[in-house]
């Protein structure tokens, strides 16, 4: 048995593995197929200050190796996850990463400040491309990822915060280093790609946003690549995401410098898809001889460099 | 609700671009009438694949799938003896109260299937009549099981097997004559669903309607597959669902 315990900014996790935000509701349905308390932790569906009904359906496209979604935030509002999830959410001995998502700056800084304290750690949502204001409009030019992270921040007096980043922008180091210098104590990434699925008997796209959310397991070279670019670029902890299917595919993102990762997609096609990817860590390290799992992060040496 | 590492026993077509799959699960699940499973057919499609029960005895579940996309092209290759996995069940099914006798069934394409699972779980308890609309001879399917029931009217778009008219207009034409279902159970493509809507509320009948939509996890969680409900909240299609009070629900 490895170490497999991580401590992402002075929060214990049991191991690196976490479910990602909108795959995974806020747990209940999974728990009933296993016990979420032997997962790292939970990000939750994206909370915004007031219920949203999201987008019209169809809501999701399947193109090979991957998925497009456009949700478009569909959640009950923070209030109706703090009085009926939360309590049972940590009841279960997962650590709890509430995901944050606004159309304001104002927004933002009221779900955190009721969030505060509450919660292990905040994710804050600039990058979902699935809705027409707000989201992704806050995560693509640095400037505007600096401002969004400083005032969310300015709320939080004592929970954690991780700023989740879009893949969709010029430079994924610019957009980190902009967080950090927001204030960010950690990031996530990748959200997911923006793309398009067409229907060629209809000659119209598949989702009804027109555009969805590319996801799943063809992405994650892309992902690996982003992981590694922005935890280059910064000093605070990387949680690495993106078509993450087993423990391998995990791994590959601790070395580009991960400290922990999220799973997201996988658990649609394999709903045991997280207590897999823990146990195949945990074999894959003894193989290994690898006793902790820290060990792994960031050992990544590119070709051709020393 | 169990995933299954389940063992395809048949799999065959039953009617133009319509298979029958029959899997062995290894254990007994408790299934109800209207439930479905999510089977994942693997490789490149990263999306289970949500589909009806049809049949449910002992350690023995049948689903019929209509031919639709590379998932179902790639499943209808699938040989006996290969396993996949199944989640099932899934979604609430189809419930008959005590106080309800007189059935009615109506079904259009492969919105039948469920309805088979109904006839299964109460045909002998029930007066049950079914009116299943096809699109012509070549898409009939599933006769022995409904001619079970009470009654069967079978009808196609183009008259080419029974009259030609589709389900609702059948189950129309049987109101008309004096018949009269303690509740009406459907599932079909969703002009139908519109029709009947339309029908049972100017005559009065309780009816439940089970709804077909793109799905993500298949349990509730991702909120994918959401119905819009009258009262203005959503509804997940997969876990609030698939059946619902037709009057809750936006078609």
């Amino acid at each position: 048995m490895a170490n497999l315990s991580v401590n992402i900014c002075g929060v214990e996790f049991k191991n690196p593995v976490i479910a990602a935000s909108g795959t995974f509701g806020f747990g209940r349905e999974f728990h009933e197929l296993y016990d979420i308390g032997e997962i790292g932790g939970v990000s939750t569906k994206g909370l915004t200050r007031e219920p949203r009904a999201g987008n019209p359906v169809p809501r999701i496209a399947e193109s090979r190796g991957v998925i497009l979604n456009a949700v478009g935030l569909q959640n009950p509002g923070v209030e109706h996850f703090i009085e009926y999830d939360l309590e049972w959410l940590k009841s279960t001995g997962t650590r709890v990463i509430a995901n944050v998502a606004g159309k304001t700056l104002d927004d933002y800084f009221s779900i955190c400040e009721r969030l505060n304290g509450k919660v292990d750690m905040i994710e804050l949502n600039i990058s979902c491309p699935n809705v027409k204001s707000g989201g992704m409009a806050f995560g693509i030019k640095p400037q505007s990822v600096e401002e969004v992270t400083r005032i969310a921040k300015s709320a939080l007096k004592t929970t954690p915060l991780i700023v989740k980043l879009s893949p969709n922008v010029e430079s994924i180091a610019e957009n980190a280093r902009a967080a950090e210098r927001g204030g960010a104590d950690c990031l996530s990434l990748i959200n997911t790609l923006t793309g398009m699925a067409i229907d060629i008997e209809r000659r119209r796209p598949i989702i009804a946003n027109n555009t969805g959310g590319v996801s799943g397991a063809g992405v994650k070279p892309v992902a690996v690549r982003m992981t590694y670019e922005a935890s280059q670029a910064v000093k605070i902890p990387v949680i690495g995401m993106g078509g993450i299917t087993c423990a391998e595919d995990a791994i590959e993102f601790l070395m580009a410098g991960a400290v922990a990762v999220q799973v997201g997609t996988a658990n649609f096609t394999d709903p045991f898809a997280l207590p897999k990817i823990i146990k195949g860590l945990d074999a894959w390290c003894a193989r290994h001889g690898v006793k902790d799992v820290r060990e792994l992060t960031g050992v990544l040496k590119l070709n051709g460099k020393e | 609700m169990k995933d299954c590492l389940a063992k395809i026993v048949k799999n065959a077509e039953i009617a133009e671009n319509v298979y029958e799959i029959v899997f062995d699960l290894g254990e007994t699940l408790k299934i109800r009438a209207g439930q479905f499973g999510n089977i994942a057919v693997g490789g490149t499609h990263l999306l289970r694949r949500p589909i009806a029960i049809c049949k449910a005895e002992g350690n023995l579940v049948t689903f019929c799938y209509q031919i639709k996309g590379e998932g179902t092209q790639k499943l209808k290759t699938m040989g006996t003896g290969t396993k996949l996995n199944v989640l099932l069940p899934l979604g609430n099914g189809f419930y008959v109260e005590e106080n309800e006798n007189k059935v009615a069934l109506v079904g259009g394409g492969v919105g039948t299937f469920p309805l088979i699972s109904v006839l299964r779980e109460y045909g002998e308890e029930k007066e049950i009549s079914a009116f299943i609309g096809y699109r012509n001879k070549g898409a009939v399917c599933g006769v022995e099981e409904f001619e079970k029931a009470n009654k069967f009217v079978a009808v196609t778009d183009d008259g080419s097997y029974g009259e030609k008219m589709n389900a609702v207009q059948a189950f129309a034409g049987a109101l008309k004559e004096g018949y009269r279902p303690d509740v009406v159970l459907s599932c079909g493509p969703l002009p139908m669903l519109r029709a009947l809507k339309t029908l049972v509320e100017k005559e009065n009948l309780p009816c439940y309607v089970s709804l077909e939509e793109r799905m993500g996890c298949g349990i509730g969680a991702c909120l994918v597959c959401v119905c819009e409900k009258t009262d203005g909240a959503r509804a997940r299609v997969c876990k609030d669902g698939p059946v619902f009070n037709v009057k809750d629900v936006v078609l």
